[in-house]
């Protein structure tokens, strides 16, 4: 009974930390651009891939060096894929074609790993090996979710309050107008704004690579359960989204040992339907200032 | 065309080229085409284009009713595979496994079509956008998942096979029901499409697709409207999912995975979003292309089609369809220059009534008291009292940042008040939503127009109407006829700001609000426009009755028009008389420095 507690809980933390980290890496973008990136599911696994391909069973070293590798080549990806989504959006008429254009991209990604690699679950082995939390056997990729979580919370935390073009990012938040009449350059920052959310979403999947499923049709599942962490959170909200995320977490794990793991998505469409409609600011939302 | 003195001249000489648009024309053609393949195949004896096209014209339904669901209601689907198999294992397991008779079956593949509608159309009324479309899209990758999982009843990943040989034997001229069944629905999705796009619902989800707030001032529902736009489409695809069985004879989990939804949904965008002949020219690129024409590639179809969709929307945001309309629609644009717009028709229609005396002992219809608003700490309105008597011209005056459009906003119902109370023709409407407040009778017009380029300069006029709930006498039917046949081809793309704001004037009296605010309508008129509106406000104070309430920094005009006028300074109210009185009073005074008042 205790132990079984104690699988939901860790496992649920762990896997949650990584809901949170994909809703951070969604806030980021549409802080700086409105945008929701549909494929950032297919990213975070992408990172997986990397792993696979780049580190799996490697040493310690070569693990790091493939991380940081990884990190910068999904960052540039990403800042050109939200090249290619802002292109659309100079003409006011066109604001919404952000929802098709990640879209695609996102069936483009999965649709490339399974012509690639097939439609299998690669498994990956990484640095750090499991350990036992009161007798259960508990993966070491865990520790490193949890972690990076907190190291990309508390990152982004500095990042956007203190630095210059973190405050510059920010500002674009509050007013894009504005911050275009005060000389900011727009356009750079959302760039920027995407590839940070690369380098989250695409860091995290490579790290993880031992936990997560690694096959080119789980981008969906992640994405899926990352927004909802962020609509639990109040969307653009970071520390919503450090709560939100292992509050997905643990939900599904619960379903999963109490249900059964093939309930495990309805219960996230449950649990996002409930929170639209009943809290469609999220738990730790922030009020928006209305706009006429 | 000069006409006789008497009659109105509303625009003048302009040359009609064509229509603003063309959807009666692909109506038509989409018709004649989903005819021609629908039953084209079986009069020629070929069974592999009559199977093939069975499908696809099934397939253009769903993509139809998307295409309606996408831009006249402004909602992204990303689950409507999964509407269509639950129509279709509705009827499977209705019939196929328990035997009940056919009619029976198909009505529960409808309502269970239905009912996943309803799982959409729950958080539609409060949630809209991004929201939406993750919704759909995990209850898409949740369907199939559930169909295994429910084995008992849906006989997991075995299927269910249904042959309904009654269905697919010829009746005459080797047509058979089903082939002739398939080749009705996609016409009648088209025809939905086309009745409600150009009936009031059709006009006022759109509003509520593409501005809140113009929906809200307009009395219309958004959360309501959405959902029932999600009810309809899943009704509808429903019974395209029930057809689907016979057609297919065999359905499994693996027919409505994911894929399927995306197949719809990249057909109305790669056909042209919005356009009625779209989806079927967005089915035959995105289906019938890899799968049948090039079979070779058939594992290359996603990728293909991302990709298709991605380029699309990037090169030619208006899709197939769409960018040959784009390119007729700028040749046959028109406009009337500068004479395109007036209010003189209007003002010359309510010349013709009688003067109505002002009551000065009548209550305030409109009666605000002690009315405080903050955001966060800045105080925007600080116990702000005003009073407005049916029938009266307010204005309303103060520097930028005075607080007169957070007032506004307070009295539309856009914001709620902190404190202080407010009464709307003596009911207490302070926590009221600005939809139950513009249903009592009070309109808004915005600093920047709201204007829909995709509607004609009439069907702009006309939501107007649509909101309206007095009839309309002998003499504003002959206005409303010859408004109709003056701009109901003219696109309002064409015209300059100020027209803009007239035609939001002209839409927001024709719905014949007690009460109608108009925030700054004079910015951007000329001089001559300028009198017209100042004109066409007395008379709908003097000659309709309805109380206005004039934000305005031209003081000159405010001065000239207004029964009373108030004076906003940092959120608190400095003054409030007539103009006579206000025009001496030193506390005002420092209004008009540098300006021409002496």
């Amino acid at each position: 009974m205790l132990s079984e507690i104690v699988i939901i809980v860790i496992r649920g933390v762990a896997i949650g930390a990584l809901f949170s980290i994909i809703a951070m890496s969604f806030n980021i973008v549409h802080n700086a651009t409105k945008i929701l990136n549909f494929a950032q599911g297919n990213v975070f696994i992408l990172g997986g891939f990397a792993a696979y391909f780049l580190a799996n069973q490697a040493g310690v070293g070569m693990w790091l060096a493939m991380l940081i590798v990884t990190s910068f080549g999904i960052a540039v990806l990403v800042a050109a894929q939200g090249w290619l989504t802002l292109l659309p959006l100079t003409d006011t008429n066109e604001q919404n074609s952000w929802l098709i254009s990640t879209v695609s991209v996102s069936v483009i990604i999965s649709a490339l790993l399974l012509l690639l690699y097939g439609p299998f679950s690669y498994t990956v082995q990484g640095p750090i090996p499991s350990f036992r939390v009161m007798g259960i056997k508990t993966p070491g990729a865990f520790v490193l979710a949890i972690a990076a979580a907190i190291f990309w919370y508390v990152a982004l935390r500095l990042f956007l309050r203190r630095s210059f073009i973190g405050l510059a990012i920010s500002a674009l938040s509050q007013d894009m107008d504005a911050a275009r009449a005060a000389g900011l350059p727009v356009q750079r920052l959302q760039l920027l704004a995407f590839a940070i959310s690369g380098a989250i979403a695409g860091s995290v999947g490579f790290m993880v690579a031992p936990v997560i499923s690694v096959s080119p049709d789980a981008g969906l599942r992640y994405v899926l359960n990352g927004f909802i962490a962020a609509v639990v959170g109040g969307i653009g909200n970071n520390t919503g989204a450090l709560i939100g995320g292992p509050l997905v977490g643990v939900m599904a794990m619960l379903t999963a040992y109490k249900v059964g793991g093939a309930y495990q998505d309805l219960a996230s469409l449950i649990v996002l339907v409930t929170i639209l409609m009943f809290w469609p600011q999220g738990l730790f939302g922030r009020a928006a200032a209305r706009k006429v | 065309m000069s006409q006789a003195a008497n009659t109105i001249d509303i625009a003048p000489d302009h040359k009609q080229t064509g229509k603003f648009n063309s959807d009666r024309m692909q109506l038509t053609l989409g018709i004649a085409l989903i005819v021609a393949t629908g039953i084209g195949p079986s009069l020629l004896g070929n069974s592999y284009w009559e199977h093939t096209f069975q499908l696809v014209n099934i397939y253009i339904a769903v993509a139809v009713l998307q295409n309606f669901l996408f831009v006249d209601a402004g909602q992204k689907s990303f689950g409507q595979g999964a509407i269509v198999g639950l129509g279709a294992y509705g009827l499977a397991i209705a019939s196929g496994v328990h035997g009940w008779p056919l009619i029976i079956g198909a009505l529960v593949g409808v309502l269970a079509a239905g009912a996943g509608g309803l799982l959409f159309a729950l958080p539609a009324l409060r949630v809209q956008g991004f929201h939406l479309g993750f919704a759909t899209l995990s209850a898409a990758i949740v369907f199939p998942q559930l169909l295994i999982q429910f084995d008992g009843l849906t006989q997991g990943i075995n299927g269910i096979s249904l042959y309904i040989p009654a269905l697919t034997e010829p009746l005459a001229m080797s047509l058979s029901p089903l082939t002739i069944l398939v080749t009705l629905v996609p016409i009648a999705a088209l025809l939905l499409h086309y009745t409600i796009r150009n009936a009031r619902l059709g006009r006022r989800m759109r509003i509520a697709a593409e501005s809140a707030e113009a929906a809200r001032s307009l009395g219309i529902n958004s959360g309501f409207m959405r959902s029932l736009a999600f009810i309809i489409v899943a009704l509808g695809t429903g019974v395209c999912g029930a057809l689907y069985v016979p057609t297919v004879g065999f359905i499994s989990p693996q027919g409505f995975i994911i894929e399927l939804s995306f197949i719809f949904f990249f057909a109305v965008v790669v056909g042209g979003r919005g356009q009625l002949l779209g989806p079927i020219v967005g089915i035959w690129v995105v289906y019938i292309l890899p799968n049948v024409l090039l079979v070779q590639l058939v594992e290359y179809r996603l990728l293909v089609n991302g990709a298709l969709t991605l380029a699309v929307v990037i090169l030619f945001p208006d899709g197939l369809v769409g960018t040959v309309e784009a390119w007729r629609r700028k040749r046959n644009q028109r406009g009337g220059g500068e004479e395109g717009f007036s209010l003189r028709p209007f003002t010359d229609t309510l010349m013709k009534r009688p003067e109505q005396p002002i009551d000065a002992n009548a209550a305030p219809i409109i009666d605000v008291e002690g009315v405080t608003k903050r955001f966060g700490s800045v105080v925007a309105l600080d116990g702000v009292n005003m009073q407005v008597r049916p029938g009266e011209v307010h204005g309303l005056v103060g520097a930028n940042g005075s607080g007169k459009t957070s007032l506004l906003n307070v009295i539309s119902g856009f914001s709620r008040a902190d404190a202080g109370s407010y009464s709307l023709a003596g009911r207490n409407v302070t926590r009221a939503a600005p939809v139950s407040i513009a249903r009592m009778g009070l309109g808004r017009t915005f600093q920047t127009p709201r204007i829909f380029p995709d509607f004609s300069v009439w069907d702009n006029i006309r939501i107007g109407l649509d909101a309206r709930e007095a009839p309309l006498d002998a003499e504003e039917q002959a206005l409303v006829e010859r408004l109709r046949t003056s701009y109901e081809e003219d696109s309002p793309r064409m015209m300059s700001h100020g027209q803009r704001r007239l035609l939001e004037v002209v839409r927001v009296s024709l719905a014949a609000p007690r009460v109608v605010l108009f925030d700054e309508p004079a910015a951007g008129l000329s001089p001559s426009e300028r009198e017209e509106f100042a004109k066409l406000v007395r008379q709908l104070s003097r000659r309709m009755g309805m109380a206005v309430i004039l934000v305005e920094h031209d003081l000159d005009l405010v001065w000239g028009i207004a029964d009373r006028i108030t004076v906003l300074e940092t959120g608190k109210v400095v003054a409030s008389d007539t103009p006579q009185v206000l025009a001496d009073d030193p506390a005002v005074q420092h209004l008009f420095v540098g300006g021409a008042h002496a």
